[in-house]
Order: C-alpha cells, then sequence, then structure tokens
C-alpha cells in the first residue's frame, strides 16, 4: 500500500458527496457564463437596441440565477468542508488508535511533539486539500477546457496556436514539482522538530527554572524557530522562480491572440467579431494557467503530509495480540519465570531469571539502581516480550494470552507516576471508568488518600495538573496505588510506591493490602526494607541476575547483600536494630494510650 | 482560576476585536518600508496589466482596420512588457512578502516562547501542556497566509476600489450613488452574522486546544493506558473531542460561506437596479444620461464588486485569525508575578548564610501552607527536613529559589533578601533536584551539562562518578552519548535520579537543595553516593527532604514540618532525647519491621 492508496481509502467514503459536489460544481460552472450572457443582452438588446419590454424578464432571470448559484455555492462549499472533515475524523481516530497500540520500543524512540504534528499539522494540509483543492482544480480545468471548446468552435488555427503555451506550462509545473517536494518535506520536518522542542521545554518548564536556563532554551528555540522560518523561505525561493513564469505564459496567451489573431482578421480569415469572442473567453485561459503554480505548492504540501501520516500509522508494534489467543478471563495470579532473558539495544538486561509466585503470594524484589527489577515486571505485563525463556501466568505462557485480557487482570502502580489532567475521582477510576463512587472511595482508603483528598478544597473533584503537578510525591503515590487496587486485579505490582510515604503511612497501606488475603498475587518493587520484609519470597536482583532469594529471616541469616542494606538502612548492628525494636514496640503501645 | 482539563473550554472575555489586530499590525512596524515597496510595486503592475484591455481596443479599433501589422507588433510588445513586469512584481512580491510574514510570525513565536519563560509553575501546573503547546506552535502558524498575502492583497484591493468608484463617481453621479446603496446592505449582513461568527471561532479554536491536549497526554500517559487497558475508553473520549472539534468547525465555517453568496446577491440586485433605473433615468425627457454612458457605466459595476468579495474573504480568514489572536495575546500578557523588583541587583557569590524571619505563604489565599516560619542555617550546615507528606516541605524550598514569592516576611541568604536580588542571580548559584526528574531528549552527556554549559566532559564524568551514574552510564551502547528522550523510559527512575544529582552537582552550587533526591535509589548505591557527596558539599549549605531517615542522621539541624511550621528542630541526638515527633517517626521504622 502507498500512502496515497490509505489516503483514497478514507476519501472513497465520502466518494458520492464528492460526485455530488462536483455536479454541483459543473452546474455552477455552466451558470458562471449565463450572467455575462443575460448583462451582454441587457446592454445590446435594451440599452442599445430599445427594446425596453425585455428589461424585467431579463433582470430576473439575472437575479434568478445569482440567487440559485449563491445558495449551489454555500452548499457544494459545506459539501466538500463535510468531506474534509469526515476524512480527517476517519484519519485521527485511525491514527489515534495506532498509537494506543503501539509498544514501548516505539515510544522510545518517538518524541511526543513529533508524534503531535502528525495529528495537528499534517492533518491541516489534508484538509486543505480536501476541502479547497479538489473542487478549485476541477472548477478551474472545466472553464479551460470549456474556454478552449469554445476557441475550437471559432478557428482550430487560433485553438492550436493557444495550445503551443501548454507545454511550457507543462515542463515549469514539472520542474516546479521536483525541486518544491524536497522543500515541502524540509518545512514538515523543521514544524515536527520545532514541535517537539516546545513540548519538551513545556514539560520540562520546572528544570528550566531550578537551573535558570531560560537564556539557554531562548537560544534553543532561536534556532528551531530559525530553522523553521528558513525552511519556509527556502521553499518560496524555489516557487518566487517559477510562479512568474506562470504569469507570464498566461498573459503570452494575450500576446499570441493579438499577433496572430491579428494577422487572421488582416488576411481575411476570421472576422474581427471571431477575434472578439475569443478575446472574451481569454479570462477563463489566463486564471487557471496562473493558478497551477499554487496549486503545485498545496499539493506537494499534502503529499508530503500523507507521507509523514503514513509512515506513523504504518510502525507495527512489536507487540501483538496473538492470532489465536487462550481465552482466560479471570486469572488466577499463579506466575512462573522460566529461564527469563531480555536482551535490548545489545545489552542484556534480565538474564535468566526463574521463580514461581503462587496464587495470593507477596513477592518483594529489592536490588541495585537499574538492576532490572521494572523490567521483570514489564515482561509479565509483555509491554516488552522475553528474548528468552517464558513467563507463565497459570501455566499458560503470557505471549498466547488474549494481551488486553492479560494487563486487565494485572494492577500497577508505576514508579514513574503520571496522573493525568483530569480530577482526583477520574484518576482513580481510570481503570474502571463506570465504577461507583464507594469503590473509588474504597481503593483510596486502602491507599490510605482518603484523609488528604478530602482535606483538598474540592475534595475528589479536585483536578490535579498534567503527571500530578501540585501534589506531593507521597501523594501521586497513593493515588496511583488507589487506582491500581481499584482494578481488584488477580496480580498487584507496586513498583517503588511507597518510596515517598512515611513509615507509618506504609505500614497502614501494607495491613490493607494483607486484608486482600489470598486474593491478589503481589509484587513489590522496593528499596526500603520495611517495605518487603513480611513477603513470601524476596528476590534480590543486581545486573539483571537474581543473586539472593529467601524470606526477611532466610536473608538476614543469609548476610549477603540484603542483610548489608537492611543494616545500612537502620543505622545499627543487628543487636542494636532488635533492641530499639523492642523498645519501639514498647512506646508505641504507651504512645497509642496516651493518644 | 481552577485548574483547567482537557475537555474543559478556556473562558475569555470577549474584547474588542481590532485591538488585537491593531497589535498584529505593530508587528509588522518594523517591515513597513519593505511592505510600501512591494505595494507600490503590486500597485502598479496591476495597473500595467488593466492596460492590457486598451492595447487590444487599440488593436481593434485602429491597427486591423488599417491592416497595420507593425501597430499589432507594437501592441503586442507593450502587452508583453506589461506581463514581464507583472512577472517581475509577483517576483518581487513572493520574495518580501515571504519574508515579511514569516519573520512576523518568527517574532511572534518569540514573544510568546520569551514569555512563556518567565511565567511560573502554577500558570504550567493550571492548564494541560497540548492547552500551550497549540498557541506556540498552530496558532501562530494559523496566521501565515494572512500576514503574507491577506493584509497586502486588502491593500491593492482598497486601491483598486477607491480607482474604480472615482471612475464611476466621473462617469455619473447618480448610478454610483445606486450602486454604493449595496454597501450598506452588505455592512447590515456582516453585522447580523459578526457575534455568532465571531463566537463560533472561538469556540472552534478553543475545540481544537482540547483535542491538542488530549493528543499530548495521551502520548505522554501511554504506559498507564496500556497498562489499565484503557483503549477503547480513550478512543471513545478522542473521537468525542474530534467529533465536537468537527461540529465547531463546520458551524465556524458555514458562516464563512454564508459571505460569498451574499455579496454576489447583493451585487446582483443593485446591478438590477442599476439596469432599471438607468433606463428610466435615460428615457426621461431631459434625460442628461445617454446610451454610451449607460453601457460604459454597466462594465465598471462588475469590477467594483470584485475586490469587494476578495475584502470579504479577507473579513473572514481576519476573524479566524482573530480567535488565535487573541489566545496568543492573552498568553503574552498573562501578568508575570514573581519578577525582578525594579533596581533588582546581581546576587553576589553566595557565602551560604540562609535564614527564613517570620515567612507566611500560601498558594491561595486564606489557605496557608507555611505559617511564620523562621531559621536559621550558616554557611556549610546541612539541614534536613522531614514530616509527613504534604506538610509543605517542597514549599519551603521551593521559596528559597523564589519560585513563589512569600506572603509575608523574609527570606536571606547571607543577609540579603532574595526579593532584593536578580532571579536569574540567585537561582543559578543553587543546585536544585527536584522530586520529579526531567530528562531532555539528547545525550547523556547534554543532560548533566544541563547543569553547567561551561562545564568539559572531564567534569561531567566527575559529577557522574561522584553520584555513582559512571557505571551504568559506561555499560550503554554509546556511553555518554546514548540518546535519551523525555518521557527516559531507557533509563530506571534510579538511574534517571542520580542524572539529575550529577546535573545539579555539576552547576556547583553555594546552596544545594534535594527534594527526596534519592529516593529511588538503593542503598548500597547511595551510601557511596553520600560518601562523595560529603566531600563536596563541604563548606556548602544544603537542605535535604528525605523519607528514608538513614540519609539525613548526619544533619547539623533536622527540622520537622508540620501544620505549616516547624515543630521540632535540632540535632539527631536532641530530637531523638525530646522524645517528641521525631522521635516517634524514627522509632516507628522500627516498630514496623
Amino acid at each position: 500500500m502507498t500512502p496515497m492508496k490509505w489516503f483514497w481509502g478514507f476519501l472513497r467514503k465520502y466518494r458520492f458527496y464528492i460526485l455530488g459536489g462536483l455536479i454541483l460544481t459543473t452546474f455552477i460552472s455552466a451558470m458562471a457564463v449565463i450572467n455575462p450572457y443575460i448583462s451582454g443582452r441587457i446592454v445590446d438588446d435594451v440599452i442599445q437596441g430599445g427594446q425596453h419590454a425585455l428589461l424585467p424578464r431579463l433582470v430576473t432571470a439575472l437575479l434568478a440565477v445569482t440567487a440559485i448559484r449563491g445558495v449551489c455555492r454555500f452548499f457544494y462549499q459545506f459539501i466538500f468542508e463535510t468531506c474534509s472533515q469526515g476524512v480527517l475524523y476517519d484519519m485521527r481516530d485511525a491514527v489515534y488508535k495506532k498509537l494506543l497500540h503501539e509498544d514501548f520500543a516505539f515510544y522510545n524512540r518517538k518524541k511526543t511533539g513529533d508524534l503531535m504534528s502528525r495529528q495537528t499539522g499534517d492533518m491541516e494540509a489534508v484538509r486543505h486539500f480536501v476541502a479547497l483543492l479538489i473542487y478549485t482544480v476541477y472548477e478551474n480545468a472545466l472553464q479551460f477546457g470549456f474556454a478552449l471548446f469554445m476557441i475550437f468552435t471559432v478557428d482550430t488555427r487560433l485553438a492550436l496556436c493557444m495550445l503551443a503555451v501548454l507545454p511550457f506550462t507543462a515542463l515549469n509545473t514539472l520542474i516546479q514539482s521536483r525541486a518544491v517536494r524536497p522543500k515541502f518535506r524540509t518545512i514538515r520536518e523543521r514544524f515536527s522538530s520545532l514541535n517537539a522542542f516546545v513540548q519538551e521545554n513545556i514539560s520540562g518548564n520546572r528544570v528550566v527554572k531550578a537551573f535558570a536556563k531560560e537564556d539557554f532554551e531562548l537560544e534553543k528555540f532561536n534556532k528551531e524557530n530559525d530553522a523553521y522560518r528558513d525552511a519556509q523561505l527556502a521553499s518560496s525561493r524555489v516557487w518566487m522562480k517559477h510562479l512568474p513564469i506562470f504569469e507570464l505564459l498566461s498573459h503570452a496567451l494575450n500576446v499570441i491572440l493579438m499577433l496572430y489573431g491579428g494577422w487572421l482578421v488582416i488576411q481575411g480569415d476570421i472576422t474581427l467579431g471571431n477575434l472578439v469572442t475569443v478575446n472574451g473567453y481569454l479570462w477563463m485561459l489566463n486564471g487557471p494557467m496562473r493558478m497551477v503554480g499554487w496549486w503545485v505548492n498545496d499539493i506537494h504540501n499534502f503529499i508530503t503530509s500523507v507521507e509523514k501520516i503514513y509512515a506513523t500509522y504504518t510502525e507495527e508494534p512489536g507487540i501483538k495480540m496473538p492470532p489465536a489467543p487462550v481465552e482466560h478471563k479471570r486469572m488466577e495470579g499463579n506466575v512462573e519465570f522460566q529461564n527469563v532473558s531480555y536482551t535490548a539495544d545489545g545489552e542484556e538486561i534480565v538474564k535468566d531469571i526463574s521463580f514461581v509466585a503462587n496464587k495470593g503470594q507477596t513477592i518483594g524484589i529489592l536490588g541495585t539502581t537499574g538492576a532490572g527489577k521494572s523490567t521483570v515486571m514489564n515482561l509479565l505485563c509483555r509491554f516488552v516480550d522475553a528474548t528468552q525463556g517464558q513467563v507463565l501466568i497459570d501455566g499458560v505462557n503470557v505471549k498466547d494470552l488474549n494481551l488486553y485480557e492479560l494487563r486487565d487482570n494485572i494492577g500497577m502502580a508505576m514508579q514513574d507516576i503520571f496522573l493525568f489532567s483530569d480530577t482526583i475521582e477520574g484518576n482513580i477510576a481510570y481503570g474502571r471508568p463506570d465504577c461507583s463512587f464507594e469503590a473509588i472511595h474504597e481503593a483510596a482508603v486502602m491507599a490510605d488518600a482518603n484523609h488528604f483528598i478530602k482535606e483538598l478544597p474540592d475534595g475528589y473533584d479536585t483536578i490535579v495538573g498534567e503527571r500530578g503537578v501540585g501534589l506531593s510525591g507521597g501523594q501521586k503515590q497513593r493515588i496511583s496505588l488507589a487506582r491500581a487496587l481499584l482494578k481488584k486485579p488477580a496480580i498487584l505490582i507496586l513498583d517503588d510506591t511507597t518510596s515517598a510515604v512515611d513509615m507509618e503511612t506504609e505500614s497502614y497501606i501494607q495491613t490493607q493490602l494483607k486484608k486482600l488475603g489470598g486474593q491478589c498475587t503481589t509484587f513489590v518493587i522496593a528499596y526500603r526494607i520495611s517495605s518487603i520484609k513480611d513477603a513470601d519470597l524476596i528476590l534480590v536482583m543486581d545486573e539483571g541476575k537474581i543473586i539472593e532469594r529467601g524470606t526477611h529471616q532466610e536473608l538476614l541469616a543469609q548476610n549477603g547483600y540484603y542483610a548489608s542494606s537492611f543494616y545500612h538502612q537502620y543505622g545499627e548492628t543487628p543487636e542494636g536494630v532488635a533492641s530499639l525494636r523492642e523498645q519501639a514496640k514498647k512506646e508505641d503501645a504507651n504512645w497509642k494510650e496516651a493518644v | 482560576m481552577a485548574r483547567n482539563k482537557y475537555d474543559v473550554d478556556e473562558i475569555l472575555e470577549d474584547k474588542f476585536d481590532l485591538n488585537q489586530l491593531k497589535r498584529l499590525l505593530g508587528y509588522l512596524y518594523p517591515y513597513r518600508k519593505r511592505f510600501a515597496s512591494v505595494a507600490v510595486m503590486m500597485l502598479t503592475s496591476s495597473a500595467g496589466l488593466m492596460l492590457i484591455p486598451l492595447f487590444f481596443k487599440e488593436i481593434m479599433d485602429t491597427c486591423i482596420p488599417a491592416k497595420d501589422m507593425r501597430g499589432i507588433v507594437f501592441y503586442s510588445g507593450l502587452t508583453l512588457l506589461a506581463a514581464f513586469y507583472s512577472a517581475v512584481s509577483l517576483r518581487y512580491k513572493i520574495k518580501h512578502m515571504n519574508l515579511i510574514g514569516q519573520q512576523i510570525i518568527h517574532d511572534l513565536r518569540y514573544d510568546i516562547f520569551s514569555h512563556l519563560q518567565e511565567l511560573p509553575f502554577s500558570y504550567y501546573d493550571d492548564r494541560p501542556h497540548g492547552k500551550i503547546q497549540v498557541r506556540v506552535v498552530n496558532y501562530v502558524n494559523s496566521l501565515s497566509d494572512l500576514l503574507s498575502n491577506g493584509i497586502l492583497n486588502t491593500i491593492t484591493d482598497l486601491c483598486n476600489l477607491i480607482f474604480i468608484l472615482l471612475f464611476m463617481f466621473l462617469t455619473d453621479v447618480k448610478l454610483t450613488l445606486v450602486c454604493l446603496c449595496g454597501l450598506p446592505v452588505l455592512a447590515a449582513v456582516v453585522i447580523f452574522i459578526k457575534r455568532r461568527q465571531r463566537k463560533a471561532w472561538q469556540i472552534q479554536s478553543n475545540k481544537q486546544s482540547n483535542l491538542n491536549a488530549y493528543i499530548a497526554e495521551s502520548i505522554n500517559g501511554i504506559r498507564v493506558t496500556q497498562s489499565f487497558v484503557r483503549e477503547n475508553k480513550n478512543s471513545d473520549i478522542f473521537n468525542d473531542l474530534s467529533q465536537s472539534y468537527r461540529k465547531s468547525w463546520m458551524k465556524a465555517v458555514s458562516f464563512n460561506f454564508i459571505m460569498g453568496p451574499s455579496v454576489d446577491i447583493i451585487s446582483a440586485i443593485t446591478t438590477a437596479a442599476v439596469y432599471v433605473l438607468g433606463i428610466r433615468w435615460m428615457l426621461l425627457p431631459d434625460a442628461t444620461l445617454t446610451v454610451g454612458t449607460l453601457v460604459a457605466f454597466t462594465a465598471y459595476i462588475s469590477r467594483f464588486w470584485a475586490p469587494i468579495n476578495t475584502l470579504a474573504a479577507f473579513y473572514n480568514s481576519l476573524l479566524t485569525a482573530i480567535s488565535y489572536l487573541e489566545r496568543i495575546f492573552e498568553t503574552i500578557d498573562e501578568p508575570v508575578k514573581v519578577k525582578d523588583a525594579p533596581g533588582a541587583v546581581q546576587m553576589p557569590p553566595i557565602h551560604g548564610d540562609v535564614s527564613f524571619e517570620h515567612v507566611t505563604f500560601s498558594y491561595e489565599t486564606g489557605l496557608p501552607i507555611l505559617h511564620d516560619v523562621s531559621f536559621h542555617a550558616k554557611q556549610g550546615e546541612t539541614f534536613a527536613i522531614v514530616g509527613p507528606t504534604g506538610a509543605g516541605k517542597t514549599t519551603l524550598v521551593n521559596l528559597l529559589s523564589r519560585f513563589y514569592n512569600v506572603d509575608s516576611g523574609k527570606i536571606l541568604v547571607d543577609g540579603i533578601d532574595i526579593s532584593d536580588v536578580t532571579i536569574r542571580s540567585l537561582r543559578t548559584q543553587m543546585g536544585v533536584m527536584m522530586q520529579d526528574s526531567f530528562i531532555f531528549s539528547g545525550t547523556i552527556m547534554d543532560n548533566i551539562r544541563y547543569g553547567n554549559f561551561t562545564a568539559t566532559d572531564e567534569e561531567v564524568i566527575r559529577a557522574a562518578k561522584t553520584v555513582c551514574a559512571h557505571d551504568f552510564i559506561m555499560e550503554m551502547e554509546d556511553g555518554y552519548y546514548t540518546q535519551v528522550n523525555e518521557r527516559g523510559s531507557r533509563l530506571s527512575q534510579g538511574q534517571r535520579q542520580l542524572i539529575s544529582f550529577a546535573r545539579a552537582l555539576l552547576a556547583d552550587p553555594a546552596i544545594l537543595i534535594l527534594d527526596e533526591a534519592t529516593s529511588s535509589i538503593d542503598t548500597e548505591t547511595e551510601i557511596v553516593l553520600q560518601k562523595g557527596l560529603n566531600e563536596l558539599l563541604k563548606g556548602r549549605t544544603s537542605f535535604i527532604i528525605a523519607h528514608r531517615l538513614s540519609t539525613i542522621r548526619g544533619a547539623d539541624c533536622i527540622m520537622y514540618v508540620d501544620h505549616g511550621g516547624i515543630v521540632e528542630r535540632g540535632s539527631h541526638e536532641e530530637l531523638m532525647a525530646q522524645k517528641g515527633e521525631y522521635y516517634h517517626l524514627y522509632m516507628s521504622q522500627y516498630a514496623f519491621l
């Protein structure tokens, strides 16, 4: 499929509209000849010829024709605009759907602003083409053809002479097309690049301000802004060479008529009246010829935009739904990793991981920064696919499961929390938009988010900014936890979800999670020992491998990485920690009594 | 103002339109000479083209009857000359008007972008980012046609109109007046639809903005969407937004479509009136109107209405443009609340003595976040800030960087009130590492160097080594030159924190602020990092917000912040001895073991 065929696929749906619009256009073009004719009759017959009785009829005809033309004109413009908006709507929908199903690898490569350009600036060129260009070119071609035909009826030689201009016009069109094409490509690219830069500057505004780098950003912006302007000017430098040629060629018709037509009259081959008639049609040839250059621009702008949109559209995600997925709507939550490895960009991120998590168990994962902990979870959700080994849920390879059912059974609170600019209620209900407020409230209570939400001026209706700006780190984490809990998933993943909350809140959340009982297999990735110490199984990861595994007590006894992290975090020797714990428990009891 | 989201239109007061236009013309002002030269060129060339029919008439009336082929050649030559001149002036026009148009767009975009750099966090926090972006990029671009062709064409059209009116008046005053009767009718039509048309375009620009905001958010939040299997729902929302965009467009554009036929019909009516009245006056017994005059006059009528038709089209595009322009100017006019005081001086090199004196601050009046906060940190001291989430810890350090102005009280650095110095000179001497680590698209090297552009590669690497980022960076395929992007998904959260940590260190700040800088970093790395950091922190004042208490035990002073104030302060030992909030917090980590 070529980009253009893809585009025609969208236009085809509106082919009857377009056909209807073109018929109306034809009708109107034909009527365009009537008014000058009526005016001519009024001047010739009524004013000069004195047939005054004709006047009322002619004037009525004049008004009627104009009125009908006006109404038709409104409608055909409306029809083409409807088509263009329809095509755009369908195209946007198709591209958006495609974007929704692209995988991580795709999003890692693309800049947000680039992708946005496909949906905004590039679509605009398509709109222009369907809404205006199709009928303008058609109307002008019709006019041109009609005028040429009329001239042929007057005198073949004269008409052929007029046609002599056409090869030059064609040649000029061809040269301009070739030259202008790459320029439009550059414009689209610079537009994307500018868009991407502005987008990033807006997203990163906090960093820009914190480092007082406004000047630097402006400097960089100037480069982008200049580059876009220069691309526009470079293209205009190309067509400013060609458009004047079209202009000249169109007026050349007048010169041909004067010279050759004049000569023919002098020779007596045609009459003076013939010459006047041909001259009357000349504007119908002039106009279209002058416009060709502009159309060439618009068409190339359109083509390059469609190509860009199509290129984004055709990128196939590496992770796809299996052709015949195993139906498994409600999962149990038994997870098994069998010798799983994952390699990306030549870097082995996860190496030969094996473990079993049974339904209802809690698995803690601790490890060094960049050890591949999050990747293990991404393998489970099939955000990435294992390069070796297999990941099984309830004994079925995740690659064989229905992708959406798989993800629907997993509740994930991600490390890099993204909240949408929506109400808090809308954010918590993100996975279950139709759920009741009670369910939302319940999830918020479990995540210990309810009390701070209630204290906000608008409570659950408070709108949070994009990415959750305006909320503290701990608040964002709790909303994202509530969001994951609301799904009542078979598998719950908490990726560093409590790093920014205090111990007490964390402990409260853990108690709440325990209430889920054996319904939910939970994975907890954390740096804080306190987050994972009660897990049924703790995996310690380093450089993509599992280096230690066991329960809290077993790992402490092993005296390895886990044990040393533990004592570093609590700043004490094993004995010190034990005695502090006793003391704390005692005091905690007293404290509670006092309060 | 309440925070805006993707499906909420932004309200705008209906100001007088012409002011927007006047402002836009202000952007044209620097190019007025060039603009005038193009206008002169275009007028002369269209005058030249008007001569062509005269030449043709000459050929028919004199040359052909006289069989004067040389005369024909002469007039053809003149026609060719006029055509050539028109081609040359077209080239001149394209060259200069594109330059002017693109330059104005460039200038306008610069103004809006540079103003955005000065706007505070709250501006960005209060609306979806896609809505800001659409103004800088798409709205500004949509003015391109208006600027490169519209204004100039209007001027030439107006000149043509005046020219023809002059001819008409010279030919016959009464008939001209009849013809002009059409104009008030046209004006009535324009006034009748103007309000609705303008409203429709305002709505349209809002819908466009909403759609754009949703696209931007969808792309940025794609991981969440996919993991929550929200694809279908989002697709529905998107289609709803897309649909209201389509509807608003169709409605707005329909008003534009009314304009052309209206002009046509009004022109037809006046033309009919001229014919009817003209003939009647011609037939009056004491008629001064001759057949020749009437015929000549009818030829002018169509020429009179042609420029009005294009002016009407220009009016349409103007109304469209104004709905974008007002948004652009609205952003440019957004007041900058945190800015350099008049006569602000450069902050001299900071030693690092920081004091808060009775500082009170609220984001919204009546809801104070901090109330009467005072403390004093001497040069080189490390201050830790702890407390429950949402207690105002981040706000406290944000005030020190002057991201917000205090409501009352003073913040002094080395005894100088920070509101008396330039923001730039203050912030460049402070290193802030925020909760959200933002990674720009580019190489890792570029990202670290963002802290200090004059740093050499060696210095960047040294900073990376200090924060223990060197090893993982070297493991990536291109080392420091590995490309990362904004969503930074190639890097783990901890790695991103390390990179922004290195960025803050590279700035060589006198005051360092670490806001949850190590929350996603493992303990082993943190210990190594702390050792390096201790070296670095010597002589620098630092403020550390952390939840992992092991990170802050060694701080010179720990402040426990809650209920908008400092509840406890002192060293770890002192606070432990106090057995208050901090003690409770510290012990709770053991209690929950």
